[in-house]
Parts: C-alpha cells; structure tokens; sequence
C-alpha cells in the first residue's frame, strides 16, 4: 500500500472497517507526513497526538471511524480554545457541534489549521500563527481564511478538513490549492462552539480532495443524507456581469470549458443589484465583526488589520441600511433565477494565487489586492445563504490551480455534489487527481 | 476619516491613514455608489432568515 495519507477520505475509512487499515497505524503516518511535509506550509499550526489517541480509544464505530481530521482555529474543542488566528484566546474550550459531529462519527482531531487573522482575509497571509503556503507552491498564498485546511488536504496531510466561510472563506482557498470545498446552505452544519457564529453570513464546510469526500464529510458535518442524484441534465445560470468578467484569461478558458466539458445546458440570465453585492457583502461582514473585536484586540492587531478595521469604523448608518436593502434584493433575485436554472457557475476567483511577499493579482484592469476580487466571486453566496462549491478545472501557465464556482438553491447542497462529482467524470478527473510534488510542499519559502 | 474615528475614540497614525487611503481607493467607489443607489420602494427583508429562500412578499418596490 501507498502511504495511507494518499488514499482518499472514503477510501481510509472504508480500509479500516474492512480491518485492511490499523487506525492508529494511520494516526501515527498522518503525524509522520505532517512533520515530513508541513514545514514549508505551516497549515497544520497545533497537534494533538495525545488528545488523538484518546479519542481513537474511544471511538465509535462511525462512517469515520479511525480517520484522522483536522478543524480550522474557528471551533472549541474540549481541550482547546480557539484564536481565529490572533494572539488571543477567542472562546474558552468546549465541546462544539463540530466536535460532536466529528467524535460521534469516529473521527479523530489531528490538529488545528492555520486560519486568517480574525478570519478576516482570503489570502491566509496575515496570522498570528505566520502566514500559509500553497501546497502547489509554498511561496504562494494558501488563500483564506480556511487557508491551513485547504493546504493540508491539498499536501495530503489529511483527506478532510473542517473550514469556514463568512465570505468564500472555504471556497477561495479551495481554489487556490486545487483541492474542493464546500459552504453549505446557512445554518446546515451547527455553528453552536463556532467562533463566528454571531453572524448570518458564515457557514461551515467541508474541505477534501474530491466531490465524492466532501459529500461524506458534509454528511457526517451536517447529520444529513446529501442525496446522490443525476448531474448530467443540469440548467447552469451563467451571470456574465459581474462575474465572469476582469478574470485572469486562463482561468475564464478553463472555467469555460468546463461547463463545455459537464455538457449542460447554459442559461444566460441577469441579476438585480449585482453590481452592488460586493459593497453589500464587504458592509454586511463588516457590521458584524466588529461589535466583536474590543478595543484592546484592535490596539494590538497587526497593523494592516488594524488600520482595514478603522476604515471600516467610518461606515455609516446610511450605507448600512442601503447593503441591508440590496441583500433583499439579490435574495428575491437569486430565487427568482432558481426557477430557470438549477446551479449559478461562475469561477471561484478571478486569478490564481498570488505571492506571500506580495498578495496581489494580475486582472485585465490592472494589479490589485486579491481580497476585492474574491469577495466579488463568492460574496453573493453569503449575503443570500445558498450553498456553493468549488471544484479544480485545471492548472494555470503559472503551476496553480484554478477552479470553477457552482451554487445551488437553499437546501440543495446535494445537488452540488452530483454536479461536481459529474464535471469530474467529464474530465476524467484529471483535476482532482492531481497533486503536488512533495518536493515543492517540502521547498522553503522564498 | 480622522475626525470621525477621533469621535469613536480611536487615534490614527499616520501609517494607518496609508493604508486607510488605498483601501478607500480599492472600495471607496463602490461603496459611495451603494449609498447613491436607488433604491426607494426597497424594503430589507424583515427577520431574514439565510437558510432559505426569501417570502414571496418581500423585498417590495421591485416588481
């Protein structure tokens, strides 16, 4: 056998029901690799050997049974307290829904993921844990604020990981390490232990290698039955303005000929107010976080993060009310084109990932940072609440992965999976099989 | 800009006015057009609830 790390999430758990795999066998190979291949990454920034075990001891005898998990520094653990990647603590330890979904499963917690500095970027460059490298390149950015998750399932380090997403928190870093990621619908997965869940825009989700190891995390996550059903006959809205427009011209090719590739049916449509579901996205996350920061944790926060927060500190009552009125309106308008499309597919993000030293994208508008771009891709998911998955279509000129966006209606996060697991048929999952060179996870940074 | 955070009760170097400027560079547009917006007749969606879809009834004004 390979090293059991290369096996898929399903794959490890259906070898130790089956007694082919000792579980702690696999718990003592995922710390090896982890100690073998995470020095360039940093994705995987606490370890739990000892509370690992325990729970292996103790396991039952779940559709997860013996596999080891990792969990973003978003959630309590009984035996740790999460940072949300700041120095501080940002909720004592305790048992979270996660933690109960992911224990009743027979899971067991490797370790805690690296995470944006208060959840607050799609970079993963910022932390006070030390920024995330890309599995593909650790010089690049892992992306955020899910980076470590999707680093360490894009190294293979673990074939699953628990991420968040308040505004394509799991999605733009699944993206960036090629690897699939999955928001669900809001409120699916329980927020009760997770550090943001004091807002109407985050949800969980699962991050794994392909559609068909996310469906069994998600359910595992959500304690559903995400149904498997045709996705070959799919309408797709395609939405050009916004969202297929000032992308990286390799990434538009890609997405686009992956939607050649699933043969659906494309549904040209419109959406009311899009042009202004960015401004909303970044108002309605904005409003919500910062009643929570104090202002102790802003005096000490890293300087670029303190100064984007006062910025943010001068948003008025007006522009407030205005992002609350143009959620209404995309909400009514997303339904609207529900009823003549069954998934929205647009790229995840407009181009690769960009340098650690220098997070900053090439569009045909111009260099940019990579935050505005990516919130434009992936914030109408969370100011509406539909699910959305990202799923590889290729990799760039440049080595990187690039990804393709599909979103369903609420509820329908299923659907999503049957469409993926589809388009990685139609491509002979060249995308999803594919994985970096433990070379390059190995490389220093710089 | 330090007017305002001065009333809030924070200070601001002149550092974080930088970085304040090119973030009002990178969002300032878009941000003053939503607040330009049209949107009379619009009304938020009272008690939304974002794990389902919208009432029939709501928002007003954009039929």
């Amino acid at each position: 056998m390979s090293h059991p790390q290369d096996l898929s999430l399903r794959e490890q758990a259906a070898a130790i029901a089956s007694g082919a795999l000792n579980p702690a066998e696999l718990l003592d190979a995922t710390f090896a690799r982890i100690e073998e291949r995470d020095g360039a990454l940093n994705s995987v920034v606490v370890r739990f050997p000892d509370e690992a075990r325990e729970m292996l001891a103790e396991a039952p005898r779940g559709p997860l049974y013996g596999v080891p998990v990792l969990v973003k520094d978003m959630f309590r653990l009984p035996w740790y307290a999460p940072h949300d990647g700041a120095p501080g603590v940002a909720a004592p330890p305790g048992e979270s829904a996660v933690y109960r979904r992911l224990r009743d499963a027979g899971a067991v917690i490797a370790g805690i993921t690296q995470c944006h500095y208060w959840g607050a970027g799609s970079t993963g460059h910022v932390s006070a844990w030390g920024p995330c490298g890309n599995p593909w390149n650790p010089a690049h950015c892992a992306g955020g604020s899910s980076g470590g998750s999707a680093s360490a399932v894009g190294a293979r380090l673990a074939a699953a990981a628990v991420g968040t997403d308040g505004g394509g928190s799991v999605r733009l870093p699944s993206a960036y390490c090629g690897v699939t990621g999955l928001k669900v619908t809001f409120g699916a997965i329980d927020g009760e232990g997770y550090t943001h869940g004091f807002s109407d825009m985050g949800a969980i989700g699962p991050i794994c290698r392909d559609a068909a190891d996310a469906r069994l995390f998600g359910e595992v996550l959500t304690g559903q039955a995400l149904t498997r059903g045709d996705g070959g006959p799919l309408r797709v809205g395609v939405i050009r303005d916004p969202w297929w427009t000032d992308l990286d011209p390799e990434i538009e090719r890609a997405c686009d000929d992956a939607l050649d590739a699933a043969g659906w049916q494309r549904v040209e449509l419109s959406l009311a107010a899009a042009e202004h579901q960015q401004a909303a996205a970044l108002v309605c996350l904005t409003v919500q976080s910062l009643p929570m920061i104090s202002a102790e944790e802003l005096a000490e926060a890293d300087p670029i993060l303190r100064a984007l927060t006062k910025f943010e500190l001068t948003l008025t009552p007006a522009i407030v009310h205005q992002a609350a009125r143009v959620r209404s309106l995309l909400r009514r308008a997303v339904a609207d084109a529900f009823t003549r499309c069954d998934v929205l597919a647009w790229p995840t993000v407009p181009a690769p990932a960009p340098p650690i030293e220098n997070p900053t994208v090439e569009l045909p508008s111009g260099r940019a940072p990579a935050d505005p771009g990516n919130l434009r891709q992936t914030g109408l998911g969370n100011l509406t609440g539909i699910p959305g998955i990202s799923v590889p279509v290729g990799l760039h000129s440049s080595g990187l992965p690039m990804a393709l966006q599909l979103q369903a209606a609420w509820g329908d996060d299923g659907r999503l999976f049957d469409a993926a697991e589809h388009l990685e048929q139609a491509t002979g999952r060249e995308f999803v099989d594919a994985a970096p060179e433990p070379a390059a996870a190995q490389s220093s940074r710089s | 800009m330090r007017a305002s955070l001065h009333v809030l009760g924070y200070d601001v170097d002149e550092t974080e006015i930088a970085v304040m400027r090119v973030a009002d560079g990178v969002y300032g547009p878009q941000l003053r057009a939503l607040v330009a917006a049209d949107l009379s007749g619009v009304w938020a969606e009272p008690d939304m609830d974002p794990s389902r879809a919208p009432s029939a009834r709501f928002p007003a004004g954009i039929e």
